[in-house]
């Protein structure tokens, strides 16, 4: 009986490391980090030298389908002028740990560098703190082929403050003197109406195309007044993703499931205040 | 504040149970439901088992400090084998199924929908089911220890959604992907 006891106590204080709640925060989720995703892609740049055009694919929203997101994955490994993917959010759909850790391990199966930006959904419940320890900074920017990718947290009811327009205008100037051929930026939801000026900061800072998830569908606008595309893809589902084609000077956008479509930009006229004649 | 108010309701009631054939205090640990969740429940048509209990989980690295209320069904299937040990009579019962209603507490996660939120914009992040298995030891007449196994709602979703996924990336059919472990410890008055 005592042996019993002992054995049963013994196991209780294991437990204590084995899954305490559904809120836990230690996702194992190795090389999904910005950083060493950075890294990776700045090591394939330098293996491919400067190139006149090459592909981004843009995944969003897979939550609640890791394995619809790992065939996309697959999918996208065989697209050879696809340099690296951007996933614009919503990996999780509650924020909690093994949610995460799905996606995570779809994303191993990539043969490319992904780079992350986070999604309203993953800030929910504790995906925050998941997020930051796991992928790393909600916002950051970096280079390719002399383009600019800006990406940044915009989900405005997760958090206070964004996003930060003075950062994104700074991310775009020229480092160095050396300017950009693209600014792009990347976040998960698309500019917010009540965000008022929002576009033409954006324009008025050099940015020519912004991208993002958040949507179930694939959409590709742009407000009649300020002319600055925002493209969204479509929520991912065996494969379901966009492809962005950078060109010296030009940019170009593809709707793909197993096919790929040309996508342009819809003319949206900003709705006027009713006239009140007097 | 308000979900202790309703763990401690939930405890003296059903405590007092008249319809229970036996009260049970039940202490866990892990599978979901807390370093430590401290249940009381009765039993009835021998086999059918209801219970309330409160967890808690102190601050780690990997866990901010909670605390979390639970009402839980199981349904214990009447099969079990008898042996000696050392002069000792055990019996081992290996299957019993059940599940539970889980609710956080925590700034961080919500039952009602925040005020910043339009209506209907997600669910409530504090309330989970947790789905489990369990084999018993019944070490006296009155005590028994316990192995559990549980699944989370999402992951059995997400399991029977795809199974393919989590066949080709999880050992055990897969299982090891979204099942979680635990053990207990449950007094019989």
């Amino acid at each position: 009986m005592k042996n019993i006891i002992f054995l049963f106590l013994a196991a209780l204080l294991a437990g204590c490391e084995y899954e305490l709640s559904p809120w836990q925060t230690d996702a194992h989720c190795p090389g999904v980090s910005v950083e060493e995703n950075l890294a990776k892609l700045a090591a394939f740049e330098q293996s491919v030298g400067k190139v006149d055009f090459y592909q981004v694919a843009i995944i969003g929203d897979p939550q609640q389908y890791p394995g619809s997101f790992e065939n996309t994955i697959k999918h996208v490994n065989t697209l050879d002028d696809v340099h690296f993917i951007l996933l614009v959010g919503d990996l999780a759909e509650t924020g909690i740990k093994a949610e995460f850790e799905w996606m995570c391990k779809a994303m191993s199966k990539s043969n490319k560098p992904i780079l992350s930006v986070i999604g309203n959904h993953d800030s929910l419940s504790f995906g925050k703190d998941i997020w930051l320890d796991v992928f790393g900074p909600y916002d950051y920017a970096f280079t390719y082929q002399d383009s600019r990718f800006v990406a940044y947290n915009d989900n405005q009811y997760e958090f206070k403050n964004v996003p930060d327009r003075d950062w994104l205008a700074k991310q775009a100037e020229p480092i160095d003197g050396q300017e950009w051929d693209h600014i792009i930026g990347v976040s998960h939801i698309p500019p917010w109406d009540a965000d008022d000026g929002f576009d033409q900061h954006l324009k008025d800072s050099g940015y020519e195309l912004t991208i993002h998830g958040h949507e179930s569908s694939f959409d590709h606008w742009q407000w009649q007044n300020v002319l600055l595309p925002h493209y969204i893809t479509t929520q991912n589902r065996d494969p379901g993703f966009g492809i962005l084609n950078v060109y010296p000077g030009v940019l170009e956008l593809d709707d793909c499931s197993r096919e790929c479509t040309k996508s342009t930009p819809r003319i949206v006229v900003p709705s006027q205040p009713d006239v009140v004649e007097l | 504040m308000k979900l202790y108010k309703i763990a401690v309701v939930l405890l003296l009631t059903l405590s007092q149970a008249q319809w229970a054939n036996a009260v049970f205090m039940d202490l866990q640990s892990g599978s979901l439901m807390g370093m430590v969740h401290a249940s009381v429940g009765g039993t009835f048509s021998d086999n059918h088992h209801i219970s309330t209990g409160v967890g808690y989980v102190p601050k780690l690295d990997n866990h901010e400090e909670m605390s979390m209320v639970s009402l839980r069904y199981r349904y214990q299937n009447p099969y079990q084998f008898s042996f000696k040990i050392n002069e000792g009579s055990y019996s081992f019962s290996p299957v019993s199924f059940g599940a539970a209603v889980l609710v956080g507490s925590h700034k961080e996660l919500f039952v009602e929908l925040p005020d910043q939120y339009p209506d209907g914009y997600y669910n409530p992040t504090a309330i989970r089911l947790v789905f489990n298995y369990q084999s018993t030891l019944q070490i006296s007449k009155q005590t028994q220890v316990y192995f559990d196994l549980s699944v989370l709602d999402v992951g059995l979703i997400s399991y029977v959604r795809e199974p393919e996924f989590f066949m080709d990336n999880y050992d055990y059919l897969g299982l090891e992907g979204v099942t979680n472990w635990g053990f207990g410890l449950r007094h019989a008055f």
